[in-house]
């Protein structure tokens, strides 16, 4: 294998290309994702799994290292962004590929070691190897690479020679593993892997790859045929299901299982109907029926797909770390280099695993997805595409705060303006994200019970940061660092760490917290929920605020809100106050004239 | 026979030549561009200067490499009198042409004697830091090896932040890198960038961001002895900090909490230089700390 002049480029290139290709399919992986659990994200684990390891690929096109260098760095970068069992047993895969190929020798020869490793390496490393799954395609690559090897010097021809094989071997899983047969379909992470060796074979020629029918159809399917099963016989003749069954060809249905469903299905009614003879049970076939129907809707024992990365001096070996946390789950896949512990598990208490690893060394990264919340979205009608992994999503009142919010590293905002969102909504708005996981905030504690709803019917992972104010969220955004990696979600704790209070008028009398009365349409001050004091002029009152409540803080923030929009407090309060700084920016929010921060 | 070593280095090491206590040493000055015309530190360039420039002017300044000539001046004229040159480099991953000339002057001399670039992968106090601790290296050992070999342990130990409230002068030199993610807020922020010796891409990296110096100080602390916790280490060898006396309040704070909160063995209050200051601007102010 010869690679040009500015080969990490190259490489690189190719890598990217290849990423591109299973990105643009993922879809197609996902719908057949039943094993172990149907949360319908295997294509995107894996393209994820990669995109993070080129994403983080340092820029050697000086050639400072070598190809096969290369190969390992990214192999080191797709272990330590590796998401999901396939993604991480890919990654061992590649793991084992690279450090055979590390001297930059890529003769046949020396390739079929690299697949033979990397299949070794992803075996060991998988808890509970099963037959037909991705391991099963590694196994046979390498087998099938070393036959075509005798007639072929070319490794980049031998893979591609590979390909028809694997072809009918990903066709086979089915009769590997049971639950495939049930659900109809072939192994996701096997069909990932051939689309990345399609995706190469691309690289040089052009090739389609196949399409799948989305699950809910299959499902939809499915009940249509049971319901049209059990009716009367005028039903199987002359309703629209029934004629369709009778004409449809079904050559072009990828699903197998339904494919076989739908011509026991045509062969019974044409029997029932033209012959009056029950020469298949109709029983069997609903069994049939019922038995596809449950492979896609499993009892998610273990809920959350429970991923980390642990450095640690602490724990000697990949076993001592399965000790420690096999107990809590099954799907356990602990892969490690030098002193990195990346961990795959399915549980349900991801929360004890954190607290329990966290005691031999700092966690570096990690993610919980609910499975079962994505395997309502996978079987779901309105099945929703995820494009990205997460977003952190505001919701507040005020163009102004939207702005800020944005520039400070929020993803996504929806300004509700004066009128509080609805559930409906906010799933709505949630769902438009096509965020795997999504961090939502708001800056209203009312809008908090709604967003926990809203969260629940949502298709994505919606962690909720219980934030109160606006104010809470700007401090949470500004503790974001570090190249704005949200993922250990620390910043979480820190929503208060600006002290801020609010200056609104009051719209009835109301009396303040020291028992003296607010009359209508006076200013008054609230601060952690109570009224601290009150005035007829807004100026007053916010001279008295900072007074009250400044305490070594050196700068205050107002943040105009829009029955303030006019007012213009600023040169006073800075000529009352000369040992402070002010800055005033305008939130926009419709209720308060202003909120103060003190920092 | 006593080896003689001559240490080259530059004018981008944020600290006073007179705080480098070393007889055999010879420096190189980097010059900067404003408006097409080259100036070079003097009584009057200062960084001081370049800073009330930039605040009173609309002016765009940048710097480029050493001049090979002067690197070559230095070398031919020290050449016979030494037995090894050890050149103290700013980073490759700062200004690769810098370290490209300094590799072309070594392999020029190969025959003639024997030169050691250490590419520092910093900038300024960094630079600086890596500097004085090659210079404790050389008091110990005349060995060019075990000078190298120990030189890259303190290269990957030292880290330099800046808190720089103006991004822009980075961003127009080119060397945002990462740190690029905290420009642009519409609340004015004061953002906390990096340069660390463990980072293998070498870049500027966004550290943090506070809205007031106070703030970023404390954030800067607490990244310190999160940085001392990670290498199990419980004093820090030697901390660089240098301002451009235009923020003295900020400074004098950071100053505080370091004594109060960082331990370390030295802590030296730099010089700056101008050609450090080109991409800091105006209340901008920067430490460097070597760990190990």
């Amino acid at each position: 294998m010869e690679f040009a002049q500015n080969e990490t480029l190259e490489i690189k290139k190719t890598l990217e290309n290849i990423y591109k290709f299973l990105w643009r399919h993922k879809e197609y992986v996902n719908r057949l994702n039943v094993f172990p659990v149907p949360d319908g994200d295997t294509g995107l684990n894996m393209t994820l799994t990669i995109q993070g390891a080129l994403a983080n690929l340092p820029d050697y096109s000086d050639n400072s290292i070598s190809p096969g260098e290369y190969l390992k760095v990214f192999a080191e970068n797709m272990l330590l962004n590796s998401r999901g069992c396939s993604g991480v047993i890919l990654s061992l895969f590649w793991q084992g590929i690279a450090q055979v190929l590390v001297d930059s020798d890529f003769s046949a020869g020396n390739v079929l070691k690299a697949l033979e490793k990397g299949y070794l390496n992803a075996y060991e490393g998988t808890e509970n190897p099963q037959e037909g799954t991705i391991l099963t395609l590694m196994f046979e690559l390498k087998e099938k690479y070393g036959q075509v090897m005798l007639d072929e010097e070319n490794p980049v021809v031998i893979l591609i020679n590979c390909i028809p094989h694997l072809r009918e071997v990903l066709k086979k899983t089915p009769d590997m593993l049971p639950v495939l047969k049930k659900a109809g379909v072939v192994d996701a992470g096997g069909a990932g892997l051939l689309i990345l060796l399609e995706g190469m074979e691309k690289e040089f020629s052009s090739k389609q790859t196949p399409d799948a029918l989305p699950i809910s159809s299959v499902l939809n399917i499915n009940k249509t045929l049971r319901k049209l099963l059990k009716s009367r016989s005028a039903s199987l003749r002359y309703s629209p299901p029934g004629t369709l069954v009778q004409n449809l060809g079904v050559d072009n249905i990828s699903n197998i299982k339904l494919r076989n469903i739908i011509q026991n299905v045509q062969f019974y009614v044409n029997n029932i109907l033209h012959n009056s003879k029950r020469l298949l049970s109709r029983d069997a076939i609903i069994k049939d029926l019922d038995d596809m129907e449950s492979s896609w809707n499993p009892d998610i024992k273990q809920r959350y797909c429970t991923e980390f990365v642990l450095k640690s001096n602490k724990i000697s070996s990949q076993d001592e770390m399965k000790q420690l946390i096999g107990g809590y789950g099954d799907s356990m896949i602990v892969l490690n280099s030098d002193d990195i512990y990346k961990v795959h598990i399915h549980t349900n208490k991801p929360d004890s695993i954190f607290s329990d690893v966290s005691k031999y060394g700092e966690l570096v990264f990690t993610k919980v997805d609910d499975m079962k919340k994505q395997h309502r979205n996978f079987i779901s009608h309105d099945t929703i595409e995820y494009e990205r992994e997460q977003s952190v999503f505001c919701i507040v009142s005020g163009d102004g705060f939207k702005k800020i919010l944005e520039n400070l590293g929020a993803d996504d905002i929806l300004n509700y303006g004066k009128k509080k969102p609805s559930v409906n909504q906010l799933v709505k708005a949630m769902n438009q994200l096509k965020a795997k996981n999504i961090i939502a905030a708001t800056d209203d504690k009312d809008i908090l019970m709604a967003l926990k709803y809203a969260a629940s019917l949502s298709k994505s992972n919606v962690f909720i940061v219980e934030s109160k104010s606006v104010i809470s969220l700007i401090s949470m955004l500004m503790a974001v660092s570090n190249d704005l990696d949200i993922k250990n979600m620390s910043f979480m704790n820190r929503l208060n760490d600006i002290r801020y209070c609010g200056i609104s008028r009051a719209i009835r009398e109301t009396t303040a917290e020291d028992g003296t009365i607010v009359k209508k349409k006076d200013f008054f001050l609230m601060h952690n929920g109570k009224i601290i004091l009150s005035g007829k002029d807004i100026k007053q009152v916010v001279v008295k605020s900072i007074e009250k409540l400044v305490e070594k803080e050196s700068l205050v923030t107002l943040y105009k809100g829009i029955p303030a929009k006019r007012h213009n407090i600023l040169p006073e309060l800075k000529k009352t106050f000369q040992d402070l700084e002010f800055e005033e920016y305008y939130g926009g929010q419709y209720q308060l004239y202003y909120y103060l921060t003190f920092e | 026979m006593n080896k003689r070593i001559l240490v080259i280095a530059s004018d981008n090491i944020g600290l006073g030549f007179n705080q480098v206590e070393f007889p055999d040493i010879e420096y190189l000055q980097f010059p900067i561009i404003i408006d097409e015309q080259e100036f070079r530190e003097s009584e009057t360039y200062t960084a001081n200067w370049l800073i009330e420039k930039y605040t009173k002017e609309n002016i765009v300044a940048r710097t480029t490499s050493i001049v090979k000539g002067e690197l070559i001046e230095i070398v031919e004229k020290n050449k016979d009198k030494y037995d090894l040159i050890v050149h103290v480099v700013m980073g490759s991953n700062m200004s690769a042409a810098t370290y490209t000339i300094a590799e072309d002057v070594r392999k020029m001399y190969e025959e003639i004697i024997p030169i050691i670039n250490i590419d520092t992968r910093q900038v300024v106090g960094g630079v600086g830091v890596i500097l004085l601790r090659i210079i404790d290296i050389i008091k110990e050992t005349k060995d060019a090896d075990e000078i190298i070999s120990l030189s890259k342990e303190i290269i990957n130990t030292t880290f330099s932040f800046f808190v720089i409230p103006d991004l822009k002068y980075l961003y127009k030199g080119g060397r945002i890198g990462k740190a690029k993610a905290l420009m642009g807020s519409v609340l004015r922020i004061i953002p906390l960038v990096g340069l660390l010796g463990d980072d293998d891409e070498g870049l500027i990296l966004p550290i943090g961001r506070g809205r007031t110096f106070k703030q970023v100080n404390s954030l800067l602390i607490s990244t310190i002895n999160n940085k001392l916790k990670d290498y199990s280490i419980d004093k820090a060898k030697l901390i660089n900090i240098i301002s451009m006396n235009d923020n003295p309040e900020a400074f004098s704070d950071l100053k505080e909490k370091l004594e109060v909160s960082v331990p370390c063995e030295k802590m030296i209050i730099g010089e700056p230089h101008l050609v450090g200051s080109v991409y800091l601007g105006p209340k901008s102010y920067s430490l460097s700390i070597n760990l190990k």
